[in-house]
């Protein structure tokens, strides 16, 4: 299973630690904390595992590995996919 | 030429005839009316603003009329229309005047979508202006009007309008509409104020209309640049605070607040951002007008150094 970015070009604007982010393609404006913002940017460089994703999230939080709960990072991005920002593949159809 | 060039009579002939034309900053409006009680209180009220000739297109053409048949004799209404349509229930009769004011907000909310449309008082003074945004109650138009008697000018006691292409504030020096309580407040602070009659027992209470001094009806087609948020509240017996809001606190609560942030789309977003980046964001409690004056003149003294 992978995770990939959903929507178009985002727009983003931080403040205090917490992140704007418009989406185009639903014209709404969201707010996120920093792990959630950050799940989002490293998928807007492209597609990651859900493994490749945390890693990638625990290194930019500067957090130790798995310090970043399982839960915490499962709870983000189940919430990236309801607004439609990020989708979850599977590897193998991705890749066609 | 101003409608005050006009006599009453004539000011009452034409809003019964073919429509008395009236500029507010960038809308040009069309009024009918056939009740005179109406006339008689737009003549006090609008009188120095802009008299549009019969060439100029309008935006919008209103009436305030009333309606055909038994109505007009057993319990008289006014019915407010805009393009021949009612969108609205008939009001009392008396209540004729803060109906239209209403309903040419409504028409300026619900039509103006070239510009973004924050709810907010807005006022300027040497070129910065200062908005305050603010849900109903919270004392924006009392604090909006009594800063307009001290100094400051007028852009919008209800409209933060923002122009998408340089984010510029457009002025629309409208009569500001008092309720309850403010109106005597007014009163007492400022007595040189021009303030129409009370309507009682209206929609949204008693109701009374503030015109704003002439300078700010007079520059109603110079723009200010936005300079500062502060989000008032009035809450009784309380001392005057301002203190420093978190961006990210300002943006949502302008967004959130403005008539037409999801219409714009991406345009809104773009310009809120570029506003509050480029504003200084505060939160305001007050209860006493002479502090929140004194607060502010010293806030804006602050931008200039």
């Amino acid at each position: 299973m992978i995770l990939v970015s959903a929507g178009r070009r985002l727009l983003w604007q931080e403040w205090d630690g917490h992140y704007l982010v418009f989406q185009p393609s639903s014209a709404e404006t969201h707010v996120f904390n920093e792990t959630t913002a950050l799940i989002l940017r490293c998928l807007e460089e492209g597609p990651l595992s859900i493994a490749e994703a945390r890693a990638w999230t625990e290194v930019a939080l500067d957090a130790a590995p798995g310090e970043l709960g399982a839960d915490e990072f499962d709870f983000a991005t189940r919430r990236l996919e309801e607004l439609g920002l990020i989708e979850y593949r599977d590897e193998t159809i991705a890749s066609q | 030429m101003i409608i005050g060039d006009l006599s009453r009579q004539e000011c009452q002939e034409i809003l019964a005839g073919k429509g008395l034309g009236i500029q507010f900053g960038p809308f040009n409006l069309r009024i009918r009316s056939n009740l005179k009680s109406f006339a008689a209180v737009a003549y006090q009220l609008y009188e120095p603003y802009p008299l549009l000739t019969a060439a100029v297109i309008s935006d919008f053409h209103v009436d305030m009329n009333s309606p055909p048949g038994l109505r007009r004799w057993l319990r008289p209404q006014a019915c407010f229309a805009i393009d021949g349509h009612s969108p609205f229930a008939p009001y009392n009769l008396e209540h004729a005047f803060p109906a239209l004011e209403w309903g040419i907000n409504w028409c300026v909310a619900t039509r103006a979508h070239h510009l973004l449309m924050l709810h907010s008082a807005v006022v300027e003074r040497n070129g910065q202006a200062i908005l305050f945004p603010a849900w109903p109650g919270h004392g924006k138009s009392t604090l909006c009007t009594a800063l307009v008697h001290s100094g400051w000018r007028l852009l919008s006691d209800e409209f933060g309008l923002v122009r998408p292409e340089d984010g510029m504030l457009l002025p629309l020096p409208r009569l500001i509409s008092l309720k309850n309580d403010s109106i005597d407040v007014i009163r007492h602070f400022r007595p040189e104020a021009i303030i129409g009659p009370s309507f009682q027992a209206t929609r949204k209470g008693t109701v009374a209309h503030v015109r704003p001094p002439v300078d700010s009806i007079q520059r109603a087609q110079e723009p200010a640049r936005p300079r500062c948020f502060v989000f008032p509240r009035w809450i009784a017996g309380a001392p005057f605070i301002l203190e420093a809001m978190p961006k990210s606190q300002a943006f949502l609560m302008v967004a959130t607040n403005a008539f037409n942030y999801e219409v714009l789309d991406e345009i809104s977003f773009r310009l809120v951002i570029d506003m509050v980046n480029s504003c200084d964001c505060y939160s305001l409690r007050y209860s006493n007008l002479d502090e929140a004056m004194a607060g502010l003149d010293e806030l804006s003294r602050s931008f200039d150094a």
